[in-house]
């Protein structure tokens, strides 16, 4: 029993005991994030078509790009949040274009002020995604189902209710927005976005709502068993998504100085592709349950970037989107390979 | 040729924050059964993982018969003859219990159509020897916790292998499957086969084990000694540095005050027909049964997550209809503890304060509905303290911790929650004994403030240590009530008479 009496030593305190290990600074974490890969790639980018075509850093150029990222991020954001609940919604352009018509609607027909006829817009924006999470939550079905189907219900609805009409008449205090400077360069739309972004980060760092929608979205069945009402959540995800598409389909409105029922294209399907490449860009797990707003927000403005660069050097508009669909592939790899770093490294 | 199956020489293995593993030296001898025990995170699992290609060791080496081991893959560790039985559970929830069995050798060959007919046969042997009362052709997702368990077991012996790991096997097995599984290792020990025992439960290691080695915050405390000569004790001083404390907690009788919880003739669609049972205030209340006995179903129905068809039933004297675990926490505050700490329990992705808080965010919320993380960090971590939860912060993802450490944090959200009635499952499965201790105080702290507690237990001794009395459940009924003194011989006696009492009246 010799050899006992002397193991029985009193506990080795478990910090102290070994040599210390490697433990990141939150400084070095950003580093290794996604995050900084794609401010990383976006100043890649911006030195490549700087150089190319010196039209690119134009004051005219960066206004124009800051006012396309802008309806490209509220996109981003609007399916990001039905993403980290684990969904999708396909009717993200749908929602957005109905609630963009009714807002055109309430300021030429029933003659509102732009205010509040943006407030009824987005109330219609919430109600049609609410809709959405009802069914989804009721019958227990893929949000993809639900939303493909209730995409073309609401498109082809608003398309017989305005007749295919666009409204033209809308406040030019409004339009004037669209076409605002600020100090040159900023829209007062990219302004809007960045302000939503950090109202979204937030929601989902420091709200409960915001909390309970990713542990939801990344645990179901855990997080009803912990007292969370997680067909409410889904609702509330999709609601939120609802707004977010039709701020992105105002701003078009107000660029345009129109409510256009096409302005994202048959059924909305012209969002689609920003819809996704923001958020999986930005590093939000498809399966749900993480959310990245800046790394959506970052993922928008670097697909807006790459669209305004290879349309200033001439590349056919059909190329872009053979590009765009590259950038998605070569950014999916490129995370890989960070992530497989981080491991075989011990940095994770 | 050294008279070794398996010998492990100083292997090494960090995790970020974490040693987990330092020089540790393990060798198997054939036709033994080895224990490898220590606390909750000192390494066990992680040192099976090596040794079964799941993780690669950073240094040290690995020898089977004497030549150099190193799998690159679990599928190199089968094909070496090292099979395991991993701590967490490693089924496919969809497929049916046969082709969970046979998945290394059904996926051996992709193309080979699969014989059904046959596939259930051959399966039919193993769910016979380990008694497992199941069709294997049914989905495992629609198995209890304890039969899932005994399912990879058969999952593991059907590979035949000379080096059969067996992390915690018994956690969630009631003494009658493990008996079962003991006869079949002390079969498989004598044709031969090197066995590795992990079990925090030392009279099961004190059973069946021959040699030991412990292992104490990742290092070797004692390596491949015999185990005859050490008694429960030096065992224990060799864990924890210290020996254990048992508490001899007197008797407590609560039967005269309020009632707190009462169930009136309920029926549930899981399955029970009439049950009444009345919870007073500040108690603790046992559940005990065998496993498939109905005690996780009904802690289901009163809490609103499994559908009540019938009866009342009712809190602090009024009726009440629960819907869903929402209900029963913000209206009624009624918690549970899951028993699945892995699909129920936990949020496997999110970190320890997230899991640990997410019952009391809407508790700490403010105005406009926000909470800060700090806030809730001074809510849970007296209890995430008094456990020893072991991390290396509080925003570690859960998923990376040890499964002792992750079922602390799993009990820990509930007894942070603050609510009044508390239905506790299977708490300290996995939980090595110096911790199970402390979730025993805190259980009766809670009781003692007028917490009224239900606890469902397999574990005999925690159930006569903790419980002030007990009911019996057996095929989703009650079959009796045990006032419990404390005396464990004669109290686990009468509780395994009313069990065997309503076998021998449903045989006939
Ligand atoms: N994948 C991982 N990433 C980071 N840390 C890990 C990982 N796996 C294990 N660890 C850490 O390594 C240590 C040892 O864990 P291990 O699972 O081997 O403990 P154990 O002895 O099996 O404990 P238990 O009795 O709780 O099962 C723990 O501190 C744990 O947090
Ligand atoms: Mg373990």
């Amino acid at each position: 029993m010799a050899d006992i009496e002397q193991n029985s030593a009193p506990v080795r305190n478990p910090v102290t005991a070994h040599p210390p290990v490697r433990q990141m600074t939150a400084v070095q974490r950003f580093f290794l994030s996604n995050e900084f890969g794609l401010i990383v790639l976006i100043v890649l980018f911006t030195i490549i078509f700087a150089s190319i075509s010196p039209m690119f850093l134009s004051n005219f150029s960066l206004y124009a790009m800051g006012r396309t990222a802008a309806v490209n991020i509220m996109i981003g954001f609007s399916m990001m949040v039905v993403i980290v609940t684990g969904g999708l919604n396909l009717g993200v352009g749908a929602i957005g274009v109905c609630g963009a018509m009714f807002g055109g609607w309430l300021m030429q027909a029933a003659g509102l002020h732009w205010l509040p006829a943006c407030f009824g817009a987005l109330i219609v924006g919430a109600l049609l995604g609410a809709t959405n999470g009802v069914m989804i939550v009721k019958s227990g079905l893929h949000s993809f189902i639900i939303t493909l189907a209730t995409m073309s219900v609401m498109f082809g609805a608003m398309i017989f209710l305005t007749q295919a009409e666009s409204f033209r008449e809308i406040s030019p205090a409004f339009s004037t927005l669209g076409r605002m400077k600020i100090l040159a360069v900023l829209s007062p739309m990219l302004l809007t976005a960045i302000v939503i972004g950090v109202l979204l980060w937030l929601a989902f760092k420091f709200t409960t709502v915001g909390r309970e929608i990713l542990a939801a979205g990344a645990n179901a069945r855990a997080a009803e068993l912990s007292g969370i009402r997680v067909g409410r959540m889904i609702t509330y995800a999709h609601a939120l998504s609802g707004v977010l598409a039709v701020v992105a389909g105002l701003m078009l409105v107000s660029r345009t100085g129109a409510a256009i029922p096409s302005m994202a294209g048959q059924l909305g399907q012209d969002w689609l592709l920003p819809a996704f490449l923001g958020p999986v860009l930005g590093g939000n797990l498809l399966t749900g349950g993480r959310i990245s707003v800046l790394g959506t927000f970052l993922g928008a403005f670097l697909v807006t970037m790459l669209t305004t660069g290879l349309l200033l050097m001439q590349v056919g508009a059909f190329w872009v989107q053979t590009y765009l669909g590259l950038l998605l592939l070569i950014a999916v790899l490129l995370d890989l390979a960070r992530r497989s770093y981080l491991a075989r490294n011990k940095l994770v | 040729m050294s008279q070794f199956t398996f010998q492990a020489h100083a292997v090494t293995k960090t995790f970020p924050g974490v040693v987990a593993l330092d020089k540790v030296n393990l060798s198997l001898t054939p036709g033994s059964v080895h224990a490898l025990l220590g606390e909750n995170g000192a390494g066990k699992s992680t040192l099976i993982k090596i040794m079964t290609g799941v993780h690669r060791h950073d240094a040290g080496h690995m020898e089977i018969d004497g030549t150099l081991f190193a799998p690159q893959s679990t599928r190199e560790a089968i094909a070496a003859g090292v099979g395991v039985v991993h701590q967490e559970r490693n089924v496919i929830p969809r497929f049916s219990v046969a082709e969970n069995i046979f998945l290394e050798t059904l996926s051996a060959d992709p193309w080979k159509p699969i014989n059904y007919p046959k596939l259930y046969r051959d399966a039919e042997h193993w769910l016979d020897l380990l008694e497992i009362d199941a069709d294997p052709s049914t989905k495992v997702e629609d198995l209890p916790v304890a039969k899932i368990q005994l399912v990879e077991i058969a999952k593991a012996l059907a590979l035949k292998s000379r080096i059969l790991m067996l992390d915690e096997p018994t956690a969630s097995l009631t003494q009658h499957e493990t008996e079962r599984l003991f006869s079949i290792v002390k079969r498989l020990r004598d044709d031969g086969v090197s066995l590795v025992f992990v079990s925090h439960k030392l009279e099961e290691v004190q059973e069946i084990c021959d040699q030991v080695t412990v292992l104490r915050d990742g290092r070797n405390a004692c390596e491949s000694q015999p185990l005859e000569g050490l008694g429960r004790q030096d065992i224990v001083r060799l864990m924890i540095g210290r020996t254990e404390q048992i508490p001899t907690w007197s008797q407590r009788d609560c039967r005269d005050r309020d009632v707190a919880l009462e169930l009136r003739g309920v029926a549930t669609q899981a399955g029970h027909t009439d049950v009444s049972l009345s919870l007073h205030k500040g108690e603790v209340l046992g559940l005990y049964g065998l496993v498939g006995s109905g005690r996780t179903e009904l802690a289901k129905a009163i809490i609103g997550a499994d559908k009540v068809t019938g009866g009342e039933i009712l809190v602090e004297g009024t009726p009440r209809n629960i819907t869903s675990v929402a209900d029963a926490l913000h209206q009624n505050r009624i918690g549970y503890v899951s028993e699945d700490r892995k699909s129920e329990g936990l949020i496997l992705m999110h970190s320890v304060l997230d899991n640990a808080g997410i019952t009391v965010w809407r508790r700490l919320q403010n105005a406009i509905g926000a909470f800060t993380d700090r806030s809730v960090e001074k809510a849970v971590s007296p209890v995430v303290k008094k456990l020893e939860v072991r991390t290396p912060s509080l925003h570690q993802t859960i998923g990376n911790l040890s499964g002792g450490n992750q079922q602390k944090v799993s009990v820990a959200k509930w007894l942070a929650a603050n609510v009044s009635i508390l239905i506790i499952d299977e708490p300290t499965v996995g939980v090595d004994i110096k911790t199970k201790a402390y979730v025993h105080e805190l259980i009766r702290d809670l009781a003692d403030a007028g917490t009224s507690v239900l606890l469902i237990t397999s574990d005999m001794p925690e159930m006569v240590t903790v419980a002030d009395r007990i009911l019996v459940m057996d095929e989703f009924q009650i079959r009796g009530e045990v006032i419990n003194d404390r005396d464990y011989d004669r109290v686990s006696h009468e509780i395994m008479q009313h069990i065997h009492g309503s076998s021998e009246v449903a045989a006939e």
